[in-house]
């Protein structure tokens, strides 16, 4: 089936293309990154995870987020969604893929990393992420390429798909909380120690996640002529609308509790996040952005008569991705550290080599999605 | 007549008891007194390695001297127990110092079999090599 | 032939090598340390013994860093300066930064401006060890949280996880970094986290810690918390004393005089 991958017009392959040139400099950056040791990022002692971390747990949001098609499809049999189901779950694959990327570009000794597996240790959430997000990307894929398999050749998909495939479903949920897990777990990061960081990262991982499926479609209208179908897109907007608010309602919470009870380690992350502390204040922007572009885009989301429109539709997409995509894949994590435990205020600032090599990465990862949904439109266009 | 015996046997099984409870206690104690609590503050003492024979044949050194480091460096820095104990009775310190002991007489004794074999273990990129301790 | 002559000659050329060594009577004094047979143990009882420290701060010497010099020569710390590369073991914060959660407001300016000494404090209850996906650092048979260089996959949950900031990451090869190599600890590489040990490789050898034996105003005092009659004991039950961020529930084995 691959093979179909192997046909495109010009178009497909200036973007393969520019994608394979975005590759080569992220790994010439992560060549020097492996060459020279993680000091050429700016991480440091005090914020000792950074971009890639960050980016790693707004994709595993994303990765979760396929369920948002596949729980309908399949336990609802929402029919609307039969064309865009396969679209969901390779998207979980490229972004799973990437997640474990990133993994590895942040880790000192990424030739120890099998030591994981080696010496098991079930006290620590990151065993049980590495075997979550593992499995979540071979169950998408395998039942992904299963039911795509069937449907060239006509026949129903083979009867094992479907336990596969209902197992993806609380997997989905699963790779998402182990990974607020990951956090939530640890004392004295306060901005990271609160019981609903799991059920935030849920909501805004369908807010996002289902909002970049929205856009996916229009663009693969756009360039290879697939619609997904109009009550698919409208659906999905409503999930992601209502995932949203529950989003923000919970950072509300949070807000609420740090500010009401006055406990300066529960404010001070936020503070720095949104306020300015001591002076230090790079996110201040970023952050009231991020919270503005969210709350208006889910704003427009809400109304019915709004997201019927497709040009308010893709705006108010594009306005919620990139407001969790700061507060997640930005704020969140570096803002944890910030104060750190010996109550400095450390501000950090990533480098062209880390930035180099995150585009690398997101760049292995639409490449991995580009060929998989290339494969899977051409055989759902009967090319 | 039984009365008395059972008496006596009786006055025989406490005693014995209340020694054995003495001596539980004891040892109780042993256990919990601080073996080597004190120990830090005590002055080495350095007993000489017998210098003479390894711990283990050369033949078999020179073929596996890679696993019995890595045996003892997991026993000493894992689970503490440093002893090795040879075939024929003799006691080693589980430690690459145990090794140096002896062969960083000859600074080039890792170096020169190493680079014959053309083989580049790492273990010199943080213990402090026979050659950079001359230094 | 060829071939044989090339090793031939660069086994020369390190013969060569030792020999200038030995010639400059360098070699007898080889400092690698002989082993104290004396010390040895099967394999130990774990929680049995519990090292601890006593930090007096009163004793503490205002500009003395004696411990923090020593112990950075022995266990070869690099030096990165203060930079966001740093790496320390050992070193001194002031009292709101050592104590955060601590009563501050008109506390006395001689309690404000002293300096603590802070460091790794080997927790009965570390939460760096459960963040560890590797094992790599544990804690001990003898209440030492250690680490395993030889295993750190260098992911950095420890230090995100120590409430204390007591962990450091190798940003980059520290060996450069290392300005006097001293023989009695090895280096670390690129890539690995590293802290404080408690000094595990002198108590072996029936020694105290470096920073311990290096103060001059006795201001530190190491002993088994488990021993109700060590002299650690009598002083903790004699004064009274701090841990740092009691309220996490790791239960430092470093305490504090103020
Ligand atoms: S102080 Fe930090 S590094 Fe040391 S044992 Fe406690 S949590 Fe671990
Ligand atoms: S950096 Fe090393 S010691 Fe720290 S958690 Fe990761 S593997 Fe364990």
């Amino acid at each position: 089936m691959i093979e179909k991958a192997l046909k495109g017009s010009r178009g497909y392959w200036a973007w393969v293309a520019l994608l394979l040139v975005l590759i080569g400099l992220g790994i010439s950056a992560y060549a020097r990154q492996m060459s020279l040791g993680l000091g050429v990022t700016g991480m440091g002692r005090d914020i000792s995870w950074g971009v890639y971390i960050a980016q790693f747990t707004f994709l595993v949001g994303v990765a979760a987020s396929a369920v948002m098609v596949v729980l309908p499809y399949y336990l609802h049999n929402q029919k609307a969604f039969s064309k865009i189901v396969i679209v969901g779950e390779f998207l979980a694959v490229s972004a799973a893929l990437m997640c474990m990327l990133f993994i590895l570009a942040d880790m000192g000794r990424p030739d120890r990393v099998l030591n994981v597996l080696r010496y098991p240790s079930p006290h620590s959430m990151v065993f049980w992420d590495v075997m979550v997000l593992n499995g979540y990307l071979f169950i998408n894929l395998i039942s992904g390429w299963a039911v795509l398999g069937a449907e060239k050749k006509g026949v129903p998909p083979a009867p094992w798909t479907r336990p596969l495939i209902y197992l993806s479903i609380p997997w989905a949920f699963s790779i998402h909380t182990v990974t607020a897990f990951l956090f939530a777990g640890l004392p004295s990061r306060h901005l990271w120690l609160t019981a609903v960081l799991a059920p935030r990262f849920l909501a805004s991982a369908f807010a996002a996640g289902t909002a970049i499926l929205i856009l996916l479609t229009f663009i693969l209208r756009k360039v290879a002529s697939f619609d997904a179908g109009q009550e698919a897109r409208n659906k999905l907007a409503v999930l992601s609308a209502y995932a949203g608010v529950a989003n923000f309602f919970l950072l509300g919470t949070e807000f609420f509790t740090a500010f009401y009870s006055n406990v300066p380690q529960h404010k001070q992350s936020l503070q720095y996040l949104y306020f300015g502390l001591e002076g230090h204040a790079p996110f201040v922007p970023w952050m009231w952005l991020s919270l503005i572009m969210g709350l208006v885009s889910v704003g427009l989301l809400i109304s019915p008569s709004i997201r019927r429109q497709n040009s308010w539709l893709i705006a108010a997409c594009v306005g919620l991705v990139l407001s969790i995509w700061i507060d997640k894949g930005v704020g969140l994590v570096i803002g944890g550290f910030v104060p750190t435990p010996l109550e400095a205020i450390v501000d950090y600032v990533p480098t062209a080599t880390e930035l180099s090599v995150t585009l690398g990465i997101w760049s292995i990862g639409l490449l991995v999605l580009t060929v998989l949904l290339k494969t899977a439109i051409a055989v759902k266009t009967q090319e | 007549m039984s009365n008395r015996i059972s008496t006596i046997l009786a006055f025989v099984i406490a005693v014995i008891m209340f020694v054995a409870a003495w001596f539980f206690m004891q040892s109780g104690d042993g256990a919990s007194a601080p073996a080597r609590a004190e120990a830090p503050v005590a002055a080495p003492k350095e007993v000489p390695i017998d210098s003479t024979r390894c711990v283990a044949s050369t033949e078999w050194m020179k073929s596996h001297h890679m696993q019995l480091l890595n045996q003892w460096r997991h026993d000493s820095v894992r689970e503490g127990n440093r002893t090795y104990a040879t075939p024929d009775g003799r006691h080693f310190d589980k430690s690459l110092n145990t090794c140096l002991g002896c062969h960083a007489s000859n600074p080039m004794f890792c170096f020169m079999c190493h680079e014959y074999a053309n083989v580049k273990p790492t273990c010199w990129n943080c213990h402090i090599s026979p050659m950079e301790a001359t230094k | 032939m060829n071939q044989q002559r090339r090793d031939f000659l660069r086994k020369a050329g390190l013969g060569a090598l030792a020999g200038i060594g030995a010639a400059a009577g360098m070699l007898p004094l080889f400092a690698l340390e002989k082993t104290d047979m004396t010390v040895f143990t099967d394999k130990p009882v774990p929680g049995k013994v519990r090292w601890g420290m006593l930090v007096d701060t009163r004793k503490c010497r205002e500009g003395c860093n004696e411990c923090v010099v020593r112990c950075h020569h022995d266990h070869n710390v690099p030096d990165f300066g203060k930079s966001k590369n740093e790496v320390k073991w050992i070193w001194k914060s002031r009292y709101e930064e050592a104590f955060p959660t601590a009563s501050k407001q008109f506390q006395s300016p001689d309690v404000e401006n002293r300096n603590v000494l802070t460091l790794c404090n080997h927790c009965a209850e570390p939460p760096c060890t459960r963040a560890c996906p590797t094992e790599a650092t544990f804690r001990r048979w003898d209440g030492i949280v250690s680490m395993d260089y030889h295993r750190c996959i260098g992911c950095r949950f420890c230090m995100a996880a120590c409430p204390y900031g007591s962990r450091s990451f190798n940003w980059q090869d520290p060996r450069p970094a290392v300005k006097e190599l001293s023989a009695t600890y090895p280096t670390r590489e690129r890539g690995v986290v590293e802290k404080c040990n408690f000094c595990s490789e002198r108590l072996v050898k029936g020694q105290l810690p470096a920073c311990v034996e290096s103060c001059a105003g006795n201001a530190l005092t190491f002993g088994d918390l488990n021993d109700p009659g060590s002299e650690l004991r009598k002083m903790l039950a004699a004064n009274e004393t701090m841990q740092r961020k009691p309220e996490l529930g790791t239960l430092p084995s470093v305490f504090y005089i103020i």
